[in-house]
């Protein structure tokens, strides 16, 4: 009788518990989902203007499930699309690819139904140096913006990062735009000329990233860039028949590009002198300092005679000179590593690596001590011979010096790549 | 001293009190809002659970006052916790599974109900005073564990507290060392009271 007792009253007190939490569930459930689907939809919202909902269809594109969407042409940085509610724009969540520490850094960003962006936020930033404190003015530079992202500029000392993240966006916006969604910005000449830097001179620039600081423009000239490693300049000039970018290399050679990236140097030589009396008047001189490594390199080098190249490398500076006897050609190359390099490159007349040098391999040692694992002589000595056909892929890869490494095999592709144009005539 | 179901807490061993909830007093004192929001559920599971074990006191066997009070506290916190949920779900994610080491406050207020002889008033009162304890030693905890662990109180940072701040304290070790050290202030001053209670009982 006790023990049933005591059965029943436990059985009772769950009985009653059990019908209570019954009850209150028909006032709470409904709450707690919807503060369930309101936690997942924040970043979202915190994207879109006040008033903006995101039903249960609102998902109209994830990359983990891109053979259902109707949407084509996404590029991989996108993870997510949502179309809110009201018409009023579309949210956008995305990766970053190619940033500082290769740790992708996720985002979410809005879109109005006139096709501007109307929020951004990064949701997981991974990189070690934050743009976002670097130039408080960098995100909300995106506001405001349609699928140009005209105004966008990226962030000193935070190049990776902050280009990576523009990039980020700007594939969220060509997915709106190529699935018609959204109007399609259209890009300014000089825009359109900016981004065609990179392209056509690749010493200005890192992993495909313009490193140029802007300067004053004169005459003409609608904006104009100077090489942060000195290998010339970028000028965007307009003229009655529209607007072209002139480049001028460190040794003066000169190209002009139309907007369509087309190579029309031979008819605008009143653009060339512009720009080349411009750049004058900002080039650094290379030639007494590689001239004067030239002479620690080889000693008693004679007959020096600088060669004039048109290359948009990272060869700043390069002359002929005579050793014992035999001919030979030193390429003064700054490509960008973890800091800036200065690469001396000596090729024989039938191409081949006589010596290779440079001012400085390793930086901020105390934080990276691969220097003392790497006997610098032995691994400059190790390029003789090489020729641009027989170059090995992994030829003076550093293991844990990955930027050093492949800055200076940057430096000795462009130095082959300068002698086959002095072999071709200077073509 | 007059012997009463509060004098357990004050003149008793409040310390030992601890040990039953050491496991959401470190979990929730990380932060100042944790803590106070802790808090509020501590007092509110405690005394909605002293009201009903109060009330049914007489009404359950001796043999299964334990398993009786268990089952009620955690009916209390059950529905406490769906309230949270659909009001408070920020608090609810701050706090997570220690919400679950809120089942063991049955052990505290039994022990201050002695044989449940005690009537509704009581149970109450020693369940009131309990949890004001544990919110009070949480939120302490919480103001010493914030403040030098993350050099910021409420989620505001203190700017003259940066170069001093010591992040361990955030963490699990910083929230056993900040409870122990509680434990042994407290000891310090109950234990004057405790050997005078005993002196008083010869």
């Amino acid at each position: 009788m006790k023990v049933l007792k005591s059965a029943l009253c436990l059985i009772l007190i769950v009985a009653v518990f059990s019908l209570a939490m019954f009850g209150l569930n028909f006032y709470t459930g409904p709450l707690a989902e919807a503060n369930q689907a309101g936690s997942a939809l924040a970043p979202l919202l915190a994207v879109m203007p006040d008033g903006a909902a995101f039903g249960g269809d609102a998902l109209i594109y994830d990359a983990q499930d891109a053979a259902s969407s109707a949407l084509t042409d996404v590029g991989e940085e996108v993870l997510r699309i949502y179309r809110e509610a009201n018409g009023n724009g579309y949210a956008i969540q995305c990766q970053t690819i190619g940033n500082y520490t290769g740790d992708p850094m996720e985002l979410t960003f809005g879109v109005d139904a006139e096709g501007k962006v109307c929020g951004i936020q990064v949701d997981n930033y991974t990189d070690s140096i934050d743009a976002r404190t670097q130039d408080e003015n960098f995100l909300p530079s995106f506001l405001g913006q349609d699928s140009t992202l005209a105004e966008v500029s990226l962030v000193a000392g935070c190049t990776f990062s902050s280009s990576s993240i523009r990039n980020a966006v700007l594939a969220g916006m060509e997915a709106l735009t190529a699935n018609n969604l959204v109007s399609a910005g259209v890009k300014s000449p000089a825009q359109i000329l900016t981004e065609l830097i990179p392209e056509v001179a690749p010493g200005m620039a890192q992993g495909g990233v313009l490193k140029a600081t802007e300067i004053t423009p004169s005459g003409s000239m609608e904006a104009a860039y100077q090489a942060d490693n000195g290998t010339g300049f970028a000028f965007i000039i307009d003229e009655a028949s529209g607007s072209f970018l002139t480049m001028v290399n460190a040794m003066g050679g000169c190209a002009v590009y139309d907007v369509d990236g087309n190579d029309v140097t031979g008819s605008h030589d009143a653009l060339v002198q512009e720009a080349r009396t411009a750049a004058a008047a900002n080039q650094q001189d290379f030639a007494e300092a590689c001239q004067s490594k030239l002479q620690r390199m080889y000693e008693g080098a004679a007959d020096i005679n600088p060669v004039e190249l048109n290359t948009f490398s990272t060869v700043v500076y390069a002359a002929g000179f005579r050793f014992e006897n035999t001919d030979y050609t030193i390429f003064y190359c700054r490509p960008t590593g973890f800091d800036q390099m200065d690469v001396y490159v000596v090729l024989d007349t039938a191409g081949a690596i006589a010596k290779v040098d440079a001012k400085q391999l390793f930086f901020d040692t105390d934080y990276f001590p691969v220097d003392d694992t790497v006997d610098q002589p032995a691994y400059k000595a190790g390029f003789a011979g090489m020729t641009a056909d027989s170059f090995p892929a992994d030829a003076g890869v550093i293991s844990g010096a990955t930027m050093t490494s492949n800055a200076v095999r940057l430096a000795i592709a462009d130095a082959f790549a300068a002698f086959s144009q002095l072999q071709n005539g200077g073509e | 001293m007059k012997q009463n179901k509060t004098s357990y807490l004050v003149g008793g061993s409040p310390a030992a009190l601890l040990t039953l909830a050491a496991a959401f007093v470190m979990a929730s004192s990380a932060d100042l809002r944790a803590a106070v929001g802790m808090s509020v559920m501590v007092i509110a599971s405690m005394l909605l659970s002293a009201i009903v074990m109060g009330a049914l006191g007489r009404c359950i066997p001796d043999g299964v006052r334990l398993p009786a009070n268990l089952l009620i506290i955690t009916g209390c916190v059950s529905l406490i916790h769906m309230l949270m949920q659909a009001h408070f779900p920020v608090a609810v994610n701050l706090l997570g599974v220690y919400l679950a080491a809120l089942a063991a406050s049955p052990m505290m207020v039994q022990n201050a109900e002695g044989d449940g002889e005690a009537g509704l008033g009581m149970t109450v009162r020693t369940a009131l005073t309990t949890a004001l304890f544990l919110a009070t030693v949480m939120i302490v905890c919480a103001l010493i564990r914030e403040a030098l662990g993350s050099a910021s109180i409420w989620g505001h940072s203190i700017a003259f507290l940066e170069p001093v701040k010591v992040p361990i304290l955030s963490g699990a070790f910083g929230g056993y060392l900040v409870t122990a050290i509680v434990m042994a202030v407290i000891n310090a001053v109950a234990a004057p009271r405790q050997t005078e209670k005993e002196e008083d009982g010869k």
